[in-house]
C-alpha cells in the first residue's frame, strides 16, 4: 500500500518549474508524506493511545526538540549573509529562550512533566529509542553536509505543522484527561512561530532554486525531512503499539516518572516567570463592586481589594498573554520601562499564585 | 436615623451572606453549628423568596454567598438558587457534605456557574469519619464527590473540624487534601457553640494535642507552599485572644436561616431577648441597618471593661457574644476566650479538665429532639455552680 517514491518522468524532471509550481510541488510532498498521516499520530490525536504510549511519544520527541537548535546552529554557521543569519537565529531563540525556564525546549519539558516524567530523566535522553536518535542525528548531519538550499528546504515541514498542531491540541485535550492546556503550551507558540519560519524558508527556496537540478534537490531535501519524522513514528509504533517490541535499554512503562503528588504540583503551580501565561482559574473572578465603587478579585472564601495597578494587570490576564506581553502593554500604556513593570507584576502574580488564585 | 443607630451613615455594607437553605442533612455531626432547635422542611423559605433575598443582597453590596445548611443540595431548587447567584454576579460557595444527592446535582451546579465547593470531611479513616458524622458509607461518597469537583475544574476546599476524636488525623487531612486535589484546606478546631457546646466534653482535645496539630499545620504550609493553602482556626479555649466573631458583629456577615430569620452570626439565637427580623417582613437592607439584633452589639458602644478601653477592641470586637453568654452568663461581657477576661483561667482549666476525662458518647444532631446541653454552667462568679 505504500506509495512508491515519486519519480517524475525524465523530461518533467528536467523542466524548470515556476516559483508557484515549485511551491505546489513542495506542498504536494507534505500532503502525501507528512507525519500527520502516520497511524501513530492518528492514534495519538484520536485518543486511542494509553497514557504510557503518550509518554513514549513525549519522551522520544524530546530528543528531536532538543537537537533542533543544534541543527539550526549548523545551518546558521553556513550562512555568510548577516541578513539571513538575523532571521535564522530567531529559531534558536525560540527553542532555547532568552533565559533559563524559557523557550520551546523548556515547554516540551513541561509537557513531559505534565504526563508524569521526571525532568532529569527526559533531559538525559537515556530512554529514547535508537531509531529516534539515528533519525534526528541524520537530520543534523544532513544540514551540515548538503547545500544551504537543501538545508533550508528541509525545514519546510513547518508549512504543514499548523494543521497538525491544531488537530493535536484539540484531539489531545478532548481525549486524554491527563492532558491539560498548560501541558500543551509548547504548541500554542508554535502555531505562530512555524508559519513565520515557513514563510521565510519557502521564499528563500523559491528564489534560490533556479535550475531544475536545484529544484529537484529542494524537493528531495523536504522528502528526506518528512522521512526523518515518519521514521521516528514507525519506531514508536513498533516498540509501543504493535508488535510492542521494546528494544533493550529503551524506556519501559513506569520508568523515569515522579510520584503522583509531584505531578499535581507541576500542573499550574510554582514560580511564575516572565514567559509564563498566567490565567485566573475557575472560581476566581475580577469584578467591579458597584456599591463600594472598587474592583475586587473574588476567590474561594476570600476577597482581594485591588488598587488601580493591580486592576490594570489583572484585566490583561487572559490565559493568552505572557507576563512579558502584559508588561510590554503596560509599558506602552503608562510610558514606563517594561522591565521595571515586569519585575513588579511578577511579585504580585507570584503572590496570587502562592495563594492558589492564579495559575499558569 | 434614630438614636440607637448613630453609626448608620457610615455603616459598611455586608460582604457575605450565609444562606442556610435548609437544616435537613444526611449527616449528624455532634459539633454542627446549627441551633439545637432545627427548622423543619415545612417552614423553609420558597425559591422565589430566596431569589428576592439574593437580589437584595447583591444590591446591598454582598459579594460572597455561602450556600449552606444543613445540606444545601437537599433542596430541590439548589440549582436555580445557584443560577440566581451567578446572574447577580454573586460569588457562590457551596458548603456541602458531599453525600446524599450532592453528586447527582454537581454537574448542573457547575453548568449554571457555581464558583467554589467547600466539602466537609469528618475524618481520614473511613470508620472514624463515619462514626463522627453518624452516617455509614459516607466516606466513599465524599471521595467520589471530590473527584468530580476537581475533574470539572471547580476549586475545592476541604473543611475538617478538629476535636479529640480526629485530632490525631491532622497529618492525614493534609495528605487527603493533596490527594483529592484541593487548593485549600481548613483545619478548624471546633468552636463550642450549638451542638458542639452540648458535646464539649466529648470533643475537647488536650493542650498538647492542640499544640501538636498547630505545629503540623505550620510545617505543612511551608512544605506545600503554592500547592495547598491551609487555613487554621485555633481553639478558643486555649487561645490568647478571641476571634472577631463573623468579622465583628453586624460588620461583614448576614446569616439567613431556613425560615428567613436574619442573624448577625449563626449562633446568635442562643442570646435571649434579641429581636430578630425576618426577610418576609423587612428588606435585607432594612434589617442590616435597623434590626435590633444587628444594632445590639455593632461597633464598640456596648462594650464593658476590659474591652471598652482595650486597644484591640476594633481588632477582635470583644470576641464572640454567644460564647460570652454561654461562659460568662452575659452576652456583653468580654469573651472568656480572651486572656484579658477575668474568667479566662477558668475556661482553660475547664478545657483541661474535660480533655482529661474519658469522653462521653456523642449527642448526635437530630431534628425534633429536645436536647439540653449537659455542660452549660456559666463560669461567672454569681452564677450557681
Amino acid at each position: 500500500m505504500t506509495a512508491p517514491f515519486p519519480t517524475p518522468k525524465t523530461d518533467e524532471a528536467q523542466r524548470l518549474l515556476s516559483p508557484e509550481e515549485l511551491e505546489a510541488a513542495l506542498r504536494d510532498i507534505g500532503a502525501r508524506r507528512y507525519h500527520n498521516l502516520h497511524p501513530f499520530h492518528r492514534l495519538l490525536h484520536d485518543g486511542k493511545l494509553n497514557k504510557d504510549q503518550v509518554r513514549a511519544w513525549a519522551l522520544n520527541r524530546y530528543y528531536y526538540q532538543a537537537m533542533i537548535p543544534v541543527k539550526d546552529a549548523a545551518v546558521l554557521a553556513r550562512m555568510t549573509d548577516a541578513s539571513l543569519r538575523r532571521v535564522w537565529r530567531q529559531r534558536i531563540v525560540d527553542h532555547d529562550g532568552d533565559a533559563p525556564g524559557d523557550g520551546g525546549i523548556e515547554r516540551w519539558l513541561k509537557l513531559a512533566e505534565g504526563v508524569g516524567f521526571a525532568r532529569d530523566y527526559v533531559e538525559s535522553t537515556q530512554g529514547i529509542l535508537s531509531a529516534t536518535r539515528f533519525s534526528v542525528d541524520a537530520y543534523v548531519h544532513f544540514v551540515k553536509e548538503r547545500s544551504l538550499l537543501e538545508a533550508i528546504a528541509s525545514s519546510l515541514t513547518e508549512m504543514f505543522s499548523p494543521t497538525i498542531i491544531s488537530e493535536r491540541v484539540a484531539g489531545m485535550l478532548k481525549n486524554y484527561d491527563f492532558i491539560t492546556k498548560d501541558t500543551l503550551a509548547y504548541f500554542d507558540k508554535r502555531l505562530t512561530q512555524a508559519p513565520r519560519d515557513a514563510d521565510f524558508a519557502i521564499a528563500y527556496v523559491k528564489e534560490h532554486a533556479t535550475t531544475p537540478a536545484l529544484q529537484r534537490q529542494a524537493m528531495d531535501a523536504l522528502t528526506f525531512k518528512c522521512n526523518v519524522l515518519w521514521t521516528q513514528l514507525d519506531a514508536l509504533y513498533f516498540a509501543y503499539v504493535a508488535p510492542g517490541m521494546i528494544p533493550p535499554d529503551a524506556w519501559t512503562p513506569g520508568a523515569g516518572l515522579v510520584p503522583e503528588r509531584a505531578i499535581s504540583q507541576a500542573a499550574g503551580t510554582g514560580t511564575v516567570t516572565a514567559h509564563d501565561v498566567p490565567r485566573l482559574p475557575r472560581g476566581v473572578r475580577l469584578r467591579h463592586d458597584a456599591v463600594r465603587d472598587q474592583y475586587v478579585l473574588l476567590a474561594p472564601e476570600r476577597t482581594f481589594d485591588l488598587d488601580a495597578n493591580a486592576v490594570a494587570v489583572l484585566e490583561l490576564v487572559d490565559g493568552q498573554r505572557s507576563v512579558r506581553d502584559i508588561a510590554t502593554l503596560l509599558g506602552e500604556k503608562f510610558t514606563a520601562d517594561p522591565a521595571v513593570i515586569e519585575a513588579d507584576i511578577l511579585v504580585m502574580l507570584n503572590d496570587l499564585a502562592t495563594k492558589r488564585v492564579l495559575e499558569r | 436615623m434614630n438614636a440607637i443607630t448613630p453609626n448608620v451613615p457610615t455603616l459598611p455594607a455586608p460582604v457575605g451572606l450565609l444562606a442556610e437553605l435548609t437544616h435537613r442533612c444526611p449527616l449528624r455531626c455532634p459539633y454542627c453549628s446549627n441551633p439545637l432547635e432545627l427548622d423543619r422542611r415545612s417552614g423553609e423559605l420558597d425559591t422565589a423568596t430566596w431569589q428576592r433575598v439574593l437580589t437584595e443582597a447583591a444590591g446591598l453590596g454582598v459579594l460572597h454567598v455561602h450556600l449552606s445548611g444543613g445540606e444545601p443540595t437537599a433542596r430541590n431548587d439548589i440549582v436555580e438558587i445557584t443560577q440566581t447567584c451567578a446572574k447577580l454576579g454573586l460569588y457562590s460557595n457551596l458548603i456541602t457534605s458531599g453525600v446524599g444527592g450532592a453528586l447527582a446535582k454537581l454537574d448542573a451546579l457547575y453548568d449554571v456557574g457555581l464558583d467554589h465547593v467547600q466539602l466537609s470531611v469528618q475524618g481520614v479513616d473511613a470508620a472514624n469519619a463515619e462514626k463522627i458524622g453518624g452516617l455509614k458509607n459516607a466516606q466513599p461518597q465524599k471521595f467520589a464527590f471530590a473527584e468530580r469537583v476537581t475533574h470539572l475544574g471547580l476549586p475545592l476546599t476541604l473543611n475538617s473540624v478538629i476535636h479529640r476524636g480526629n485530632i490525631h488525623e491532622v497529618e492525614g487531612f493534609i495528605d487527603l487534601a493533596v490527594k483529592l486535589g484541593a487548593k485549600r484546606l481548613e483545619v478548624a478546631h471546633t468552636q463550642y457553640y450549638g451542638w458542639a457546646y452540648v458535646n464539649r466534653a466529648a470533643l475537647m482535645p488536650n493542650k498538647a494535642e492542640v499544640d501538636r496539630s498547630i505545629r503540623i499545620v505550620e510545617a505543612a504550609r511551608e512544605r506545600l507552599k503554592g500547592q495547598l493553602v491551609i487555613d487554621l482556626v485555633v481553639p478558643d479555649y486555649y487561645a490568647k485572644y478571641p476571634k472577631a466573631c463573623a468579622g465583628g458583629w453586624g460588620r461583614k456577615l448576614m446569616n439567613v436561616t431556613p425560615q428567613g430569620k436574619v442573624l448577625p452570626c449563626h449562633a446568635a439565637e442562643t442570646i435571649p431577648n434579641l429581636e430578630f427580623w425576618y426577610v418576609s417582613d423587612h428588606s435585607l437592607g432594612d434589617i442590616w441597618a435597623h434590626s435590633p439584633a444587628f444594632t445590639a452589639y455593632r461597633g464598640t458602644d456596648w462594650m464593658q471593661e476590659p474591652c471598652r478601653s482595650c486597644d484591640r477592641r476594633e481588632k477582635d470586637w470583644g470576641g464572640c457574644r454567644c460564647q460570652a453568654l454561654a461562659l460568662a452568663g452575659d452576652a456583653a461581657a468580654t469573651d472568656p476566650a480572651c486572656s484579658l477576661s477575668p474568667l479566662h483561667a477558668k475556661v482553660r482549666d475547664l478545657a483541661v479538665e474535660e480533655a482529661a476525662e474519658t469522653p462521653p458518647d456523642y449527642v448526635y444532631r437530630t431534628i425534633g429532639s429536645n436536647v439540653q446541653p449537659n455542660v452549660r454552667t456559666p463560669l461567672n462568679e454569681e452564677a450557681p455552680l
